[in-house]
Parts: structure tokens; C-alpha cells; sequence
């Protein structure tokens, strides 16, 4: 398969879209749509997990009530096999704690005429010195 | 009792921990007096207030600053970093006892603290916090009571509303710190030896102290 052309406005449009439904508490439960039953992979926070019901189960066990965030850049790039690449550098906050930086990296697997989330990866960017 | 100017004798680091919404940083807000300015370290992910207080000790005062570590909320989506626990001296452990999950989650909270703190066994005060609510509490008072037993805690019923206990749990806090510093030569000769553990030296006063995350 070719390298896709549309993998920068794709990568966008992928991020805005799975953040609405991320940070929606009603919606976010359909993200699972977006996962493979077996073939998806996410590291969260260090945590590895396999397949959608095994990352629903990470995503709704988040205490937070309340999300808000600031994406500062989402850089993209074709693959190989069709997929894309994504690298997201952000910040977000939940109710009233202070705002954390995070990152977070997708790669989308073509699927028919659109993709699935092969891989994710989520990391807050908080360190172990100052 | 608090004083304003930043001569001090003793500097001493607290951490408050427990899980998330159990009002950790309502507890420490209320002790600040509802002073909301913190310093907010976002690198580490670290949050903390300070306050000047005067201890007796045999009949001699000593100026004691506290400063108090709070998360910045990491906990939800992580375990906390070695960075958080570095040096603490004494922990003051809430869990909502409208909550009963963050009550059974104390057990591991305290090996938590026996893995990272200096001492085998910290000192730590055990806080049910949000005893205002008393019609949705879900953990009575003995059971707490018991548990804290077990595990030779003091146990203390909070409430950040009306301020119930709030100095008290930190007086404890203190109490059982100074008691070991003054009994335990080779614990505070262990914390005042390094440059990561000068943080219990007797400190010289300085103004303008600044904070770094390494001392």
C-alpha cells in the first residue's frame, strides 16, 4: 500500500475528533469503536494493555469528572502500509487540579476506507527532578 | 501562632497523601489559614504551601516552617514519582470517609510510604476527612478506629468545612516528628548527612529562601 498524502489534515482531524469524544463523559464509551478487539495496543502511563475492552476498561476507570485541554501540536507522517503516524503534545486538567503536559502518540491502521487505532501511547509529562 | 517573617529553626517537609477527591488540598488550604498561594511545580508535578509555626519543646521554642506537599493530581492517572516522597519527614494519610474505596485503599497507601520514605516506619497520622457529612459517611468511627489500631496510627476525624481536627492532625504530625529527633541521634544524623537530606539540618536563617527540588 502507498504512502497516504492526506496523513497531516488526516492526524488532525483524528485528534480533534477522538479528544471530543474523549473528553465528553456521555460519549466517551464509543471511543471503544475506534480500538480493535484484539490487534490494539495502548501503553498508559506505563500500563500495557491489549485490545478495546481491556483499554475501555482503563479509560473508564479515570476519576476525573470534569477534562478540559490545550492541544499545542499534533505532527503526523504517512507509513508504509498506508497508516498514520501521530504525535500529539498537549496539555489538559481535570476539575480543579492544575493542568499537566502530556504525549501522546497514535498510529492508525488503514481498515476499508478509514483506519483503526493500532497503538496508542499516553504519557503525563511530569518528571522525577525539577 | 503563625508567624510572617522567614527566620526559622527547623524546616520541615509534610506530604499529604490519599487517594484523589478524598479533599487533600482543602486540608491543607484550611491550614494555610484559606491562603490559596501555592507554589506550583509543574515539572515533577508538585504543589506545596508553607507556614511558620512555634513549637515547645522541654521549655524551649523553636520556629518550625513546614512545608506542605500536595499532588497536582497525577494519582488519577499514575502511581506518584520518587520525586514526591524524596525527604518527607512525616505524612499525613486522609482517605473520605464518605468513600468507602479510598478507605480500603489506605493499607496500600501505607506500604507506599514504607517503600519510599527514610524510615521503616514513618510517621504518619491516619485522617478520615469530611466528618461534616455525617449523613452520607460510610465508614463509621470504629472500623477506622480499629484499622488505625492495627496498624499503630493516630486516628483523627477531619473536616476541611468546619475545620474539626485540622491543626490537631498536624500537631500530632509534628509532635511525633520532634519526638524523633530529639530521641533518634542516628536518624537525624541519617537525615542531616547528604546534600538530598539537608532538609532536616538545623538550618541557618536565611532570607530568601528559595526552593529547589534537590535539597
Amino acid at each position: 500500500m502507498a504512502l497516504n498524502p492526506q496523513y497531516d489534515a488526516i492526524g488532525k482531524g483524528f485528534v480533534q475528533q477522538y479528544y471530543t469524544l474523549f473528553d465528553d463523559p456521555a460519549q466517551r464509551p464509543t471511543l471503544a469503536n475506534m480500538y480493535n478487539v484484539e490487534t490494539s495496543f495502548m501503553t498508559f502511563e506505563g500500563v500495557q494493555l491489549q485490545g478495546a475492552v481491556k483499554i475501555m476498561e482503563k479509560l473508564n476507570s479515570l476519576t476525573f469528572q470534569k477534562i478540559t485541554r490545550l492541544v499545542t501540536s499534533v505532527d503526523s507522517q504517512p507509513m508504509f502500509d498506508g497508516g498514520v503516524l501521530i504525535n500529539v503534545l498537549g496539555r489538559l486538567q481535570c476539575d480543579e487540579d492544575p493542568p499537566h503536559p502530556y504525549m501522546q502518540t497514535f498510529v492508525l491502521k488503514p481498515l476499508g476506507d478509514s483506519f483503526f487505532v493500532q497503538h496508542d501511547i499516553f504519557r503525563l509529562g511530569i518528571h522525577d527532578v525539577a | 501562632m503563625s508567624i510572617l517573617n522567614m527566620d526559622y529553626d527547623y524546616l520541615i517537609k509534610l506530604l499529604c497523601v490519599g487517594d484523589s477527591g478524598v479533599g487533600k488540598t482543602s486540608f491543607l488550604y484550611k491550614y494555610t489559614d484559606g491562603v490559596f498561594h501555592t507554589q506550583f511545580i509543574s515539572t515533577v508535578g508538585i504543589d506545596f504551601r508553607e507556614k511558620t509555626v512555634i513549637y515547645q519543646q522541654n521549655g524551649r521554642q523553636h520556629r518550625i516552617h513546614l512545608q506542605l506537599w500536595d499532588t497536582a493530581g497525577q494519582e488519577r492517572f499514575r502511581s506518584l514519582t520518587t520525586a514526591f516522597y524524596r525527604d518527607a519527614m512525616g505524612f499525613l494519610l486522609l482517605f473520605d470517609l464518605t468513600n468507602e474505596a479510598s478507605f480500603l485503599e489506605v493499607r496500600n497507601w501505607i506500604e507506599q510510604l514504607k517503600t519510599h520514605s527514610l524510615s521503616d516506619d514513618p510517621d504518619i497520622v491516619l485522617c478520615g476527612h469530611k466528618c461534616d457529612l455525617q449523613e452520607k459517611r460510610l465508614v463509621n468511627q470504629n472500623r477506622a478506629r480499629e484499622f488505625a489500631k492495627n496498624y499503630n496510627l493516630p486516628y483523627l476525624e477531619t473536616s476541611a468545612k468546619t475545620g474539626q481536627n485540622i491543626d490537631r492532625a498536624i500537631e500530632i504530625l509534628l509532635d511525633k516528628i520532634m519526638y524523633r529527633m530529639e530521641t533518634s541521634v542516628e536518624y537525624a544524623m541519617l537525615c542531616a548527612s547528604g546534600r538530598r537530606r539537608q532538609s532536616l539540618q538545623k538550618l541557618q536563617a536565611k532570607q530568601d529562601k528559595k526552593f529547589c527540588s534537590s535539597c
